[in-house]
């Protein structure tokens, strides 16, 4: 595998202009859709078929119920190293790049939905019109070409930085012990450590607080981890229920008693 | 979790006839097998039966399944790829153009599916060549039955180990529900067997008494499931979680899942058959119990798999 691309989004930079998601837009050829009325400049609500890419708004409220703080967070498709998309996908339609990325082959899936699901950041979207999955792929086509994904190109902050996942990395924490200095204590990376969830996010992002307060698990968990307990119990099930058929069914004839 | 933010698969009620008629199938199926190797002779009408309902039964799942997807003429790409196994997910396996996934339920069910098909129709085409004064051939039949079986409980338990491989909040601090569909099997198979045998009147001796008392312990298999179920999700601790619960037994859904899964489906049938109703009354009784058994274990599968996608 080559080495691991990624990409660092800094919150603390992002001024929500929302280039990005035009950016995505523009470049991956998504189509209009009808805006949604979410309360504040966020639109839409969820990714889309047609919208990879997110800008999210928050308001961090205090104890009495009274706005704190706004938050600003361009949000996009992790890429997870442990990911529950490409792990549900029972047609090995999602894989894994040599860069690390996850992508939906296109012409492979055929729209069971089960990703969509599976997804613990509800990233992967159904496009109805063409009856597949679809999500960010960290414009795959521009990566390999090296002209980085078309998001992080127009971000006017460099609030998305784009590059070697172990570059990144010492980037972000170098911002974090910045941000610290600079008052700001509750500063943290979400997704950078690849010892962590989901073994690491791709897409890793430097918050401001704690991860629910940008709508996000605080601890993301792979779906799949469920499989083995719950195949285990079944089939414990399975064996107390033979047995029962077993124990019912055997033996001489004459009158069963309840 | 927060709900929020994540999305759904919106399955249709489809995707539940399905879960439903497959789980049917496999307990019907694994049914008629331990009947056959334990007494061929006694529980030949439920052997028959069972086989024949295993293999109606399964027909539609291919059919259900295929229909739902969003591009129906690739359902073969549920089994077939062309991909380095490494990249398509954790200890994939591929040979040739197939691939198995372990960690994919739903691409494990669709083999599943396949392979139990193939030996319902096997133990099916016996009884009937037995029924029109074949000979059938003992070990055939036994091997058939037992590699069918394993396939049968794998098709009843696999959507609930399918649903708790999701970032749905109510399944995925849950791990009884393939547990909870395969007594669910268990007891729809041996009540679809038992309304068929009730109404044909072809019992011999005590065979459909006890048939009605393995469905019973299947029933209380299924209840105990399904507390452990609602258990371990409402002790998992999260916010979110505790709202799609709420949203199970005490929202939209509350009414239908207490009246319909709990009561209809598991109390009412378990009374009837403790208060040795069945034994001493006509048929018609053991029909009615069989009924309430088959509409209770859709209605459970359809409530959870509903409350799991709304929240």
């Amino acid at each position: 595998m080559a080495r691991t691309l990624a990409m660092f989004t800094d919150v603390s930079l992002c001024i929500g202009c929302r280039a990005c998601q035009v950016a995505c837009k523009q470049w991956n050829q998504l189509a209009p859709e009808e805006p949604e009325w979410t309360g504040t400049y966020q639109n839409h609500h969820h990714f889309t078929d047609k919208s990879y890419r997110l800008v999210r708004f928050f308001e961090e409220t205090d104890d009495k119920g009274q706005i704190k703080q706004w938050h600003m967070m361009s949000d996009v498709c992790k890429h997870c190293a442990q990911a529950g998309c490409l792990e549900a996908c029972p047609t090995g339609a999602i894989y894994r790049t040599e860069y690390g990325t996850v992508n939906i082959n296109q012409d492979i899936c055929n729209g069971c939905r089960y990703c969509v699901s599976a997804c613990p950041f509800g990233v992967v979207a159904f496009n109805h019109d063409t009856g597949t999955a679809t999500k960010c792929t960290f414009c795959n086509d521009r990566i390999h070409n090296g002209l980085g994904p078309a998001c992080a190109k127009a971000c006017p902050t460099q609030s998305i930085k784009f590059g070697f996942r172990d570059e990144l990395a010492v980037v972000a924490k170098k911002r974090v012990d910045e941000l610290k200095t600079l008052g700001y204590k509750d500063a943290r990376l979400y997704g950078e450590d690849t010892a962590g969830d989901l073994g690491g996010l791709n897409a890793f992002f430097l918050l401001l607080g704690k991860p629910s307060i940008y709508g996000l698990p605080e601890k993301p968990k792979l779906p799949q981890k469920n499989v083995v307990v719950d195949s285990l119990l079944s089939i414990g099930s399975a064996l107390i229920v033979g047995l029962g058929a077993l124990v019912a069914f055997r033996g001489r004839g004459g009158q069963g008693d309840a | 979790m927060e709900p929020g933010l994540l999305k759904s698969a919106d399955w249709p009620a489809l995707i539940d006839v399905y879960f439903f008629l497959g789980g049917m199938a496999g307990g019907a199926f694994v049914i008629a097998t331990v009947a056959n190797l334990l007494d061929r002779e006694r529980y030949r009408e439920i052997v028959r039966i069972g086989y024949y309902v295993a293999f109606l039964a399964v027909i539609p799942g291919p059919v259900l399944l295929t229909v739902d997807l969003g591009l129906p003429t690739r359902f073969l790409h549920m089994l077939m790829v062309a991909k380095p196994s490494d990249a398509i997910g954790m200890d994939a396996i591929t040979i040739g153009p197939f691939h198995l996934k372990p960690f994919s339920p739903m691409n494990a069910g669709a083999w599943a599916l396949l392979g139990f098909s193939l030996f319902a129709f096997l133990a099916a085409l016996d009884v009937f060549l037995e029924d029109r004064g074949g000979r059938s051939m003992r070990t055939l039949r036994a091997v058939v039955g037992l590699i069918g079986g394993f396939f049968g409980l794998f098709l009843a338990a696999y959507p609930g180990v399918l649903l708790g491989a999701t970032a749905r909040p109510l399944f995925i601090g849950a791990h009884w529900l393939g547990a909870l569909f395969l007594a669910i099997g268990a007891s729809t198979g041996g009540a679809a067997t038992a309304f068929v045998l009730s109404l044909s009147g072809g019992q011999r001796g005590d065979a459909l008494s006890r048939l009605m008392r393995f469905t019973a312990f299947a029933l209380i298999v299924q209840l105990a499931a399904l507390a452990l179920f609602m258990l371990t999700v409402s002790t998992s601790g999260s916010a979110g979680i505790a709202r799609s619960l709420s949203h199970l037994v005490a929202g939209p859904y509350g009414v239908p899942f207490w009246l319909g899964a709990v009561v209809i489906g598991i109390v009412v049938p378990l009374a009837l058959q403790f208060a040795g109703v069945i034994r001493k009354t006509a048929p018609a009784m053991t029909a009615l119990v069989a009924v309430l058994i088959l509409v209770g274990g859709f209605i459970v599968k359809y409530v959870i798999i509903a409350a799991g996608q709304a929240t």
